[in-house]
């Protein structure tokens, strides 16, 4: 079968002996709340845009200050291990995947890696380090490697990571947007997070990640562009979104296909699906032009959390992820496919089925 | 059957030549597939482990640039094609063989056929990066996967956090704008070579091999003063070494641009038993065991 994604799946025979699970999810979000209605009164231009109505993001978390990518993602880091059986000292890798790498305040650090200052800071004493830059794709295309190296036996236990301390583009953003079409909108979305999820080899027999799948459609790669700004604390992103929806709506059809080929299910058999979290709107369309091509629909309607946290940029899936666990809407056995969708244009899916283990070790104390 | 590395190119930016870290990257790649007989099309895994380039891009992946700038199956998908993943990987100057590490689990898995590993860093524009230290270089590396012993044999990564303070590299907000700045402590080589000695020994212990049957040792050149102590920590006479110019020094690509001397100088023909090891920021140290060929 030729496959336009880059794609494992489970099992897979003697190149692939083991299948790895989802072993625990932990998170961190900031105590602040910024209403959608704040945000925009502080914006510096009358830009006559209802972003509530348009994205459907109420509010979001965000730091003061208080908080910084290193401190979110540290804390993620030790809630999912609280809730794993796993030491800290057990973990072969820590992967950082983060696009935000701020600590001390708005400083970015480019060297030593974040993911180093993760594991020292939660005693991960004896796990290779290093970061990965996938844009929003981040977390999951960590998730991908890490499938891969446990799928061979070459490690047991690896962190997946990631702080966003990313809500000053939208303070960045409040500066600049005039109108609806401004390149900056997108930004105004953005909220704070810190994600971990931890990979570990199943036990034989368990269901575990069946396929993962990851592509790059380039030709769209300079859609959402984000920098340090020249002039201002912080970064700023432009994002053509408009654009970025479409290619994303004519692509993942095909590509969520191929997965499904690949696992042997129809669409229908799929419990969950977690998109990335842009807005409650894209979102909603993007399911139902996947739906229509592939003839069904998943058991649930799409996961959506951007509305309470906005769009937290590589961490989303896992946020929602643990929001839903918590929430006590996964069950053992809920197949659930994480989809990510990034600038790039980053297409991914994983697919996994839950299992007691995961359903067991988050409680409703979050 | 292992993961084989089928050609190394590198490129240097100069002051009439471009410097920009993205087209350094660019070039650096399409070279070097064009070396191992390839086109974009063939890439199925493209991994940037370079840093430092153009405005400190912080989104997209620069690989997912890169990917468009040398047409490897850029497209929306289509029937009959097959699609190229491109992500960045960032671990200092121990970046290439982290990158080198991923692509391997790939080509292992049979998940891909070809990858290209590439490196740059220039300064990242105009009044950015006041100072900057390292030479404007791109570097690429293809592997592909074939039966047979020769390949890459083992990887080992090691870290001491107690040292992460020796070489930093931070964007914060100075006199108005933006700007990277680069401090590398005086002691760092010196603690680098003994730590990256002490890595390799563990993965040296890995193959049952000791530093006699090393054939030849490429090392990134962090600075002349480790590569001048590094021998000794590792137990391996000095003319095994590969020496290459650190007048000015080449960050994330320097492993490569050591390793592509080995081969220009038909020093990897005859090895058996090849190490390649990175020190870098963190204080991080990469090691891998290479066979070009296997008697």
């Amino acid at each position: 079968m030729t496959a336009w994604l880059m794609m494992e799946r489970s099992p897979d025979g003697d190149r692939a002996p083991f299948v790895a699970r989802v072993g625990s999810v932990g998170r961190r979000l900031p105590e602040t709340r910024l209403p959608t209605d704040e945000l925009m009164a502080s914006t510096r231009h009358r830009t006559g845009v209802d972003l509530e109505r348009l994205t459907g993001v109420q509010e979001r978390r965000v730091s003061l200050g208080d908080e910084d990518s290193l401190t979110l993602a540290a804390g993620a880091a030790l809630d999912c291990l609280a809730r794993s059986h796993n030491r800290a000292e057990a973990l072969d890798v820590v992967v950082g995947c983060s696009i935000t790498k701020y600590r001390d305040g708005l400083v970015q650090w480019l060297e030593p890696p974040t993911s180093l200052a993760v594991a020292h800071a939660i005693g991960a004493s004896n796990a290779m380090t290093f970061d990965l830059s996938n844009a929003c794709a981040g977390m999951l295309t960590g998730v991908f490697v890490v499938n891969n190296w446990i799928r061979q036996g070459a490690i047991r236990r690896g962190l997946v990571v990631s702080g966003e301390y990313i809500s000053q583009l939208a303070h960045n953003a409040a500066r600049h947007v005039r109108t609806i079409l401004s390149r900056e909108l997108a930004s105004l979305t953005l909220g704070d997070a810190g994600a971990a999820v931890l990979i570990e080899r199943a036990p034989e027999g368990a269901p575990g990640i069946s396929v993962a799948g990851f592509t790059t459609v380039a030709d769209h790669s300079r859609l959402c562009l984000a920098y340090p700004a020249r002039h201002e604390r912080g970064a700023r992103m432009f994002t053509r979104a408009r654009a970025i929806h479409e290619a994303a709506i004519a692509d993942t059809p095909t590509l969520f296909q191929e997965v499904l080929d690949a696992s042997g299910l129809a669409i229908d058999e799929v419990d969950h699906v977690i998109p990335h979290q842009t807005s409650v709107r894209a979102i909603r369309k993007g399911m139902s032009e996947v739906g229509d091509a592939l003839g069904g629909a998943p058991r649930n309607p799409a996961v959506v959390t951007v509305d309470r946290y906005g769009n937290t940029a590589s961490t989303t899936h896992v946020v929602a992820l643990a929001e839903e666990l918590d929430a006590a809407r996964l069950r053992a056995g809920d197949r659930v496919a994480l989809v990510a969708l990034a600038s790039g244009l980053e297409i991914g899916v994983v697919l996994f089925t839950v299992d007691d283990e995961l359903v067991g070790n988050r409680g409703n104390d979050d | 059957m292992a993961t084989t590395i089928e050609a190394v190119a590198v490129v240097a930016g100069g002051l009439l030549r471009q410097r920009s870290g993205r087209k350094l990257a660019d070039a650096a790649a399409a070279a070097c597939l064009d070396r191992a007989g390839l086109t974009g099309d063939d890439v199925d895994l493209l991994i940037n482990t370079g840093l430092y380039h153009d405005r400190n891009l912080g989104e997209p992946a620069l690989a997912a640039l890169i990917q468009s700038d040398i047409d490897a199956n850029p497209q929306d998908p289509h029937p009959g094609g097959h699609g190229t993943f491109s992500f960045d990987i960032a671990n200092g100057a121990c970046g290439m063989l982290t990158g080198l590490r991923v692509a391997d689990g790939f080509l292992r898995a049979g998940t891909i056929r070809h990858a290209v590993i590439v490196a740059s860093d220039a300064n990242p524009g105009r009044r950015m990066a006041p100072d900057f230290p390292f030479a404007p270089a791109g570097a690429a590396i293809v592997c592909g996967w074939h039966e047979g012993p020769a390949g890459l044999a083992g990887f080992r990564f090691g870290s001491r956090p107690a040292d992460s303070d020796l070489f930093r590299a931070l964007v914060g907000f100075e006199h108005g704008r933006n700007r990277l700045r680069i401090e590398q402590h005086p002691d760092f080589a010196d603690r680098a070579a003994p730590w990256a000695a002490k890595v390799a020994a563990g993965l040296l212990a890995d193959s049952q091999l000791t530093p006699s049957d090393i054939d030849l040792v490429v090392a990134n050149p962090l600075t002349a003063e480790f590569l001048d102590s590094l021998p000794a920590h590792l137990g391996v006479p000095r003319d095994r070494m590969v020496t290459a110019d650190t007048t000015t020094p080449v960050h994330t690509a320097g492993l490569a641009v050591a390793l592509h001397e080995a081969w220009q100088d038909g020093r990897l023909d005859n090895a058996s038993n090849v190490l390649l090891v990175s020190a870098g920021a963190g204080l991080t140290v990469a090691a891998a065991l290479y066979r070009p060929s296997v008697p």
